[in-house]
């Protein structure tokens, strides 16, 4: 039986959290979690990598505090070249990402809840190159059911 | 190509990177030329009133505000269809991971409006297509989020059209307007809290200067609303909870204690029907939650499995008729309340769930009759002048019970449609049992709450095109082995059209039931066909793809493909 603080031990013991050791690629989710950065005027802002040789992106759990528009600063740090389709509202957003490149992305989405985005290319998105973005808070105030606070799990 | 050094502290080159510029929306990379003929621009008021005159067009959910499901267009009929064959076809797949990846289906009744088709998908998607020649000519995506709860699937039923725009809802609760020449966003209001299960699948309906919506998420607790948005500003109009406040009327059908209210269900997740003359608005509402264990909700829990009539400019319930009282068996009302005529009186038409046919006086509620239009009942039994005596239901916690019908219904939410020309009813029938067994479990928001484990049969059923008069009296039937799961369409054509689960879409006629035509369109039908005519020729356009609730519906047909096309049909030449 493992606990939780043995999870990141285990995931390296094992060969989880990297390309072609315990399974063929890496498994999903098995990156770092970070939190965006929020500007005064509510955009937020943060920077996706695709580590060389890791088949993940970093942060694999990127977490806006609400839902709006984020700004993606989008580095391939990779000698291979991959790509990002991001969710939107309107539109997926695609990039190309030569080898050792860098683009920018900028989404519109609601919260709160949480989205993948991949590298769409080949399989890349079952080697490892899929993450998530979580969207924080609740809906609007006008939104919300008229009724006493509910408990929650 | 650019190499942009990149600068770190002290003027350190660390890395040159080539680069990438900004990301492009999907949709750039693509055939897809961005816009569309200003169609809807003209689409107001008076138009929609009289939308049947305007049998070229689709304009509303069911074609009209009746419900009828009925067009006028006869060139292709009951003498010519054997010749009908695909027109186009649309491919609708997508990339990347959606919540209900395992249950995305098209649900929707595609709307045309002067040879542009309007039609919505699974996961937020919206199409704009040329009707003749199927070329996608726009296309929106809203991003809907992976976690979003959804009882039965991720799909959706359609759009509106009104004044340059066409409105449709996600499954993330929001409301959408866009620009029906590009597909540009033009307002976007959030309709439900998702964090309290709520979602949203109907197609919108335009009613004068606004726009009608109704809440899903029945199976998660939540208290039920219908919402009405001034079509232009997205202005919030009014809300009516289907599940009074203790005070207000019917909250006596509640406990007195506790919150059980608060969790009702009663939501309104298909649209209504609406009669100018009355100004009233027909909304069908779903099951109590939770589904199956009554005990924590004593009471006949009014306005579950209803239809309620709301004064359009105000939200007010001015009657109701509850279908099922205190529901044990999840016999949703929601489904089509078809508005006909029959020696003039103004008449109510609804085929529920629970296998019984219910005609109503629309002007105040009033009983006509009530007969049965599935082989097998035995939940209870429902007398024609309306009395409900209950037989089989989950009672004691852990003792399974066997019923019929099962929680799917006689008729899922799928639709009949009614011909003014025959009087009759033609109906999607399915015969299939369950079995639940109560399991009570403690209400907490955002977690399913039905209150039982349920399992349908998978052995033992069948279905049907059924037709009856306005009397409710048995007049054909076309069978098939397994349930029906999708929307019927009768035409002027002498014709009803039906698509199975097993992916045939036939053409049957509306006197004899006699099969005329069929095609195998390569997954099974879960959707509304509906019908036009661009330049003199007449199509039928049907949106294929095996999916939703199929566990609760058909689970026999679980294993059946995906899918995910939209086919237009018309006579050669």
């Amino acid at each position: 039986m493992t606990i939780t603080n043995e999870r990141e031990d285990l995931l390296t013991e094992l060969g989880l959290n990297t390309q072609n050791r315990a399974t063929i690629g890496r498994m999903l989710g098995t990156g770092s979690i970070e939190r965006a950065t929020e500007r005064a005027d509510g955009t937020m802002e943060a920077t996706l990598t695709i580590l060389e040789d890791s088949g993940g992106w970093e942060p694999a759990v990127l977490v806006m505090p609400h839902g709006g528009v984020i700004e993606l600063t989008v580095i391939n740090d990779d000698k291979n070249t991959h790509s990002a389709l991001f969710p939107s509202n309107g539109d997926k957003q695609f990039l190309g990402l030569l080898n050792h490149s860098r683009g920018k992305a900028t989404l519109t989405l609601d919260g709160p809840g949480f989205y993948w985005y991949s590298s769409p290319g080949g399989n890349d998105e079952g080697r490892g190159l899929t993450a998530a973005i979580v969207v924080l808070g609740e809906v609007p105030p006008e939104a919300r059911l008229d009724r006493p606070d509910q408990p929650r799990p | 190509m650019t190499v942009v050094p990149d600068i770190s502290d002290e003027n350190q080159i660390k890395v040159e990177y080539v680069e990438a510029g900004d990301a492009i929306p999907h949709s750039a990379l693509s055939a897809i030329p961005g816009n569309a003929p200003a169609v809807t621009d003209d689409v107001n008021s008076e138009r929609l009133l009289d939308a049947r005159s305007e049998s070229q067009n689709w304009l509303t959910y069911y074609g009209a505000y009746d419900g009828q499901r009925y067009s006028l267009l006869d060139q292709i009929n009951s003498g010519n269809v054997k010749s009908l064959s695909p027109a186009w076809i649309f491919q609708a797949g997508s990339a990347g991971h959606i919540a209900g990846s395992s249950t995305y289906a098209f649900e929707a009744c595609p709307l045309i409006v002067d040879g542009v088709m309007f039609v919505t998908g699974w996961d937020g998607w919206f199409w704009a297509l040329d009707a003749v020649s199927g070329e996608l000519l726009w296309r929106y995506k809203h991003a809907v989020p992976f976690d979003v709860s959804l009882c039965c699937g991720n799909v959706n039923r359609g759009c509106a059209v009104a004044n340059g725009k066409v409105y449709f809802v996600t499954p993330n609760a929001q409301l959408l307007a866009l620009d029906a020449t590009n597909g540009r966003l033009v307002w976007q209001k959030t309709i439900g809290d998702v964090r309290a299960g709520e979602s949203a699948s109907l197609a919108p309906l335009v009613v004068k200067n606004t726009l009608i919506t109704g809440s899903a998420g029945g199976e998660f607790g939540v208290r039920g609303h219908i919402d009405n948005w001034d079509l232009e500003t997205g202005e919030h109009l009014w809300r009516t909870y289907t599940v009074p406040k203790p005070g207000e009327p019917g909250s006596e059908t509640w406990p007195a204690d506790g919150e059980a209210w608060a969790r009702g269900g009663a939501n309104h997740w298909v649209t209504g029907t609406y009669d100018p003359e009355l100004n009233l608005y027909y909304a069908g509402t779903g099951n109590p939650a939770p589904d199956f264990d009554g005990e924590v909700r004593e009471g006949d829990n009014l306005y579950t499995d209803s239809v309620v009539a709301l004064d359009v400019d105000t939200g007010e319930i001015k009657w109701h008729y509850q279908f099922t009282p205190h529901d044990l068996w999840d016999y949703d009302s929601t489904m089509e309340m078809t508005l006909f005529e029959r020696d003039g009186k103004k008449l109510l038409g609804h085929f529920d769930k629970n296998g019984y046919f219910f005609v109503l006086d629309r002007t105040n509620g009033e009983l006509q009759h009530v007969t049965p239009f599935v082989d097998r009942i035995d939940w209870g039994v429902i007398t024609r002048d309306g009395k409900v005596t209950p037989r089989r239901y989950p009672d004691k916690e852990g003792e399974p019970v066997h019923f019929y019908p099962g929680p799917a219904g006689a008729k899922e939410w799928t639709h009949a449609a009614y011909s003014p020309k025959t009087d009759m009813f033609y109906v999607p029938v399915a015969d299939v049992g369950a079995t639940a067994t109560r399991r009570r479990r403690e209400f907490k928001e955002g977690m399913p709450y039905w209150g039982a484990a349920v399992e349908v049969d998978i052995d033992d059923m069948a279905g049907s095109v059924s037709a009856f008069d306005s009397y409710g009296e048995e007049k054909w039937r076309w069978r098939i082995d397994y349930p029906m799961a999708a929307s019927v369409l009768a035409t002027a054509g002498d014709l009803v059209f039906a698509g199975t689960p097993t992916g045939e879409f036939v053409a049957l006629d509306t006197r004899t039931g006699e099969k005329l035509w069929e095609f195998q369109c390569g997954s099974g039908h879960h959707s509304s066909p509906s019908t036009y005519s661009v330049d003199g020729k007449q199509y039928v356009v049907v949106p294929v793809g095996w999916g939703g609730w199929l566990e609760g519906i058909i689970p026999g047909m679980l294993g059946q493909g995906h899918g995910s096309a939209l086919i237009a049909f018309a006579l050669p030449g």
